[in-house]
């Protein structure tokens, strides 16, 4: 196995001992308020490390507006964190668990305004691959880009097709279209699931795909 | 309902391929990302296979593993190892599902 490096000049953050965290976070007093103000901060440092990974997709928005999100996304993070301590089992450091929340929270709002106003068509078609990297790839590339292009029309339902057009191939945020069609992140993924499995099935009866492949391009 | 013609590049022809299995659902990955990214910290990119649904689960949902990228670079950070390192061993864990 690799060891990750150790980065120059480093500090690493004194580990506070889970226990300390949820009790002090549960126990009323001046020591539960010292920790939800130590929470926001880590939660905050969270969500600003997120929205500023994305910064393509929000750089319209405004420092300003950007501050709010990173802001209210720390506010809605604390609410669910807080509504879920019971259930933190101490299977990690209480801080990377609670960074998840903002990290969460933060993604999904960014993806949100930068969708805003931006239409999504369900579609049902795709084409194969018109260009392979190398003249001696190409054959093999535009087999296989063929064979997915009829799997596609003729394994998976409508839905599943508007799914994974949508998602797979035109970078539609799993999230943000489950807000637009009225459905789940979770339940669009099995959709993903179940037509990658779909496709998969068909790709290995017609030999275009081995079972022991992950994944499906001539390497 | 418009009909438009899309292309198959590799990228998308590998993301319309990869295996999925073993199954978990997005909010499954939710519970077990912090336990993940410090398993990987912890014993390096290889230590994936030890949680395989995640590993599947992150090579196919690209908003969870955007999300697991910055977990992994903040636990990093933490530690004082190196993020841009930390989140190199996450992409080698979910590109071994291709070397098969």
């Amino acid at each position: 196995m690799t060891a990750i490096s150790r980065s120059a000049g480093s500090h690493p953050v004194p580990v506070i001992e889970t226990d300390d965290w949820v009790a002090r976070l549960s126990t009323p007093g001046p020591g539960r308020d010292a920790a939800l103000r130590e929470l926001h901060a880590l939660l905050l440092r969270a969500a600003r490390h997120q929205v500023s990974r994305m910064t393509a997709l929000v750089s319209a928005l405004g420092a300003e507006r950007i501050d709010e999100i990173v802001n209210q996304s720390a506010d809605e993070a604390m609410v669910a964190l807080l509504g879920k301590l019971s259930t933190f089992e101490g299977r990690s450091r209480f801080t990377t668990w609670a960074y998840k929340f903002a990290v969460l929270h933060a993604a999904v709002e960014v993806r949100r305004h930068a969708w805003v106003g931006r239409e999504i068509a369900l579609e049902q078609s795709v084409e194969p691959w018109s260009s392979g990297p190398t003249p001696e790839d190409y054959s093999e590339a535009a087999a296989l880009s063929a064979a997915i292009t009829t799997a596609i029309d003729t394994v998976l339902t409508m839905h599943q097709r508007q799914i994974v057009i949508a998602v797979l191939i035109d970078d539609v945020p799993i999230d943000i279209l489950a807000e637009r069609l009225g459905s789940s992140r979770n339940a669009l993924y099995k959709t993903l699931h179940d037509a990658r499995d779909a496709l998969r099935a068909q790709l290995i009866a017609t030999g275009h795909l081995s079972s022991a492949q992950s994944t499906g391009w001539p390497r | 309902m418009t009909e438009h013609r899309h292309n198959l590049t590799p990228d998308v022809v590998r993301r319309l391929t990869v295996d999925p299995h073993p199954w978990l659902s997005c909010d499954d990955c939710f519970g077990l990302i912090d336990q993940y990214v410090e398993l990987l910290l912890d014993e390096g990119p290889g230590a994936a296979q030890r949680m395989p649904a995640m590993r599947a689960h992150l090579a196919g949902c690209a908003a969870c593993r955007e999300e697991a990228q910055t977990l992994l670079a903040l636990a990093a950070s933490d530690r004082g190892l190196d993020p841009d390192e930390a989140e190199s061993a996450l992409a080698a864990s979910a590109s071994e599902l291709g070397k098969n």
